[in-house]
């Protein structure tokens, strides 16, 4: 299947602006927690809400946190980026470290990755520093001055190997070397 | 008991076949014609593509294999070394590029790949190995190799 069908977008590996050459720009903007108080699977945000929250608003001025009490709904993280993405994830069931490190993805990812399909895994700006291949990188230099048709340059040296050259190779091969004789030393 | 709406439920087809229906329309939804409408034609056709997806994963190893062969003997060529006897003396020569590395540096780094054929035909004459096909001197003499203590580290045992 080709890329036609996919309804996913592809790109290639960037960082927003240069994000990080100079100054790194969190690009997280909003986050909004959405629990309940009382039910089992909200626990885990709970206790997060409880103990890690006010030290992450406080260490991401950048990133406004929202939080939505709301009975009977299961926990959700919606993360909201400086290039429109909307990320929604269910936090329902799990645990507080589990909540902790998913709270870490949301914060340092640049959007919606999952989303999008990467066409190589490597980019660079300069992907060669010798000049990459012309057909004129190994041709002699004396061509540009030459006089077309010029007796050396239209030389024919594609000939096929001769009877001579093939009996030397032949020779060659069935010589006896010394490293390949086996004596009784 | 008495179950009177089995009787009902006689013709009634499953509950879910518009789901069914569905999860082969979203795959087809950039096909032509009836093709992308019809669920008997799109069903077939959904299919194919989808096998057609498993046997190309191998396909495309295979294809991107072809295609760094190509460019290394191209390069090779240009070099005046076989693709096997540059391969051989790399690997005598403990260099172990595959065939990715090798195709980027001949098409991105030429003057490495010049230097790296030239250490592989070092090698394999220091080797006393003869390719039937190597005619032509290896270009880059003009490399003085000799400066660099390269017999040395090819006559290592590697």
């Amino acid at each position: 299947m080709s890329n036609s069908h996919l309804f996913m977008k592809s790109g290639f590996v960037r960082a927003p602006l240069q994000n990080g050459v100079g100054r790194y720009v969190p690009q997280l903007q909003r986050i909004v927690l959405k629990f309940c108080k009382t039910h089992g699977g909200s626990r885990g945000i709970r206790d997060f809400i409880e103990q890690d929250l006010v030290e992450f608003a406080k260490q991401n001025p950048s990133v406004v946190v929202y939080l939505k009490p709301r009975r009977h709904r299961s926990p959700v993280a919606v993360a909201e980026y400086l290039n429109g993405d909307r990320v929604w994830m269910s936090l329902h069931q799990k645990s507080h470290s589990e909540i902790t490190k998913w709270i870490e993805v949301l914060r340092t990812q640049q959007g919606d990755v999952s989303a999008t399909r990467l066409r190589k895994y490597q980019f660079t700006d300069h992907p060669s520093i010798q000049g990459p291949w012309t057909p004129f990188t190994f041709k002699d230099p004396e061509l540009n001055v030459a006089q077309l048709p010029d007796p050396k340059f239209g030389a024919n040296d594609r000939l096929p190997m001769t009877a001579t050259d093939k009996l030397r190779i032949m020779f060659e091969k069935q010589k006896i070397s010394e490293d390949n004789v086996k004596t009784g030393e | 008991m008495v179950f009177l709406t089995i009787a009902n439920l006689i013709r009634c087809r499953g509950p879910d076949e518009f789901w069914r229906k569905r999860k082969i329309f979203r795959l087809a939804a950039h096909y032509i014609g009836r093709r992308r409408n019809c669920y008997s034609v799109a069903v077939r056709n959904v299919h194919h593509a989808l096998v057609y997806a498993t046997k190309a994963r191998r396909l495309k190893k295979q294809d991107m294999k072809d295609l760094w062969d190509t460019r290394i003997s191209a390069a090779c060529e240009q070099h005046n070394i076989t693709a096997f006897s540059m391969r051989e003396g790399l690997e005598r020569s403990n260099i172990l590029l595959d065939r990715k590395s090798l195709s980027d540096l001949a098409a991105w780094e030429p003057k490495t790949f010049q230097c790296l054929a030239a250490v592989a035909s070092r090698k394999l004459h220091l080797d006393g190995f003869i390719d039937g096909t190597d005619q032509k001197a290896p270009t880059g003499k003009n490399l003085n190799l000799d400066n660099v203590i390269l017999d040395d580290w090819l006559k290592e045992k590697k």
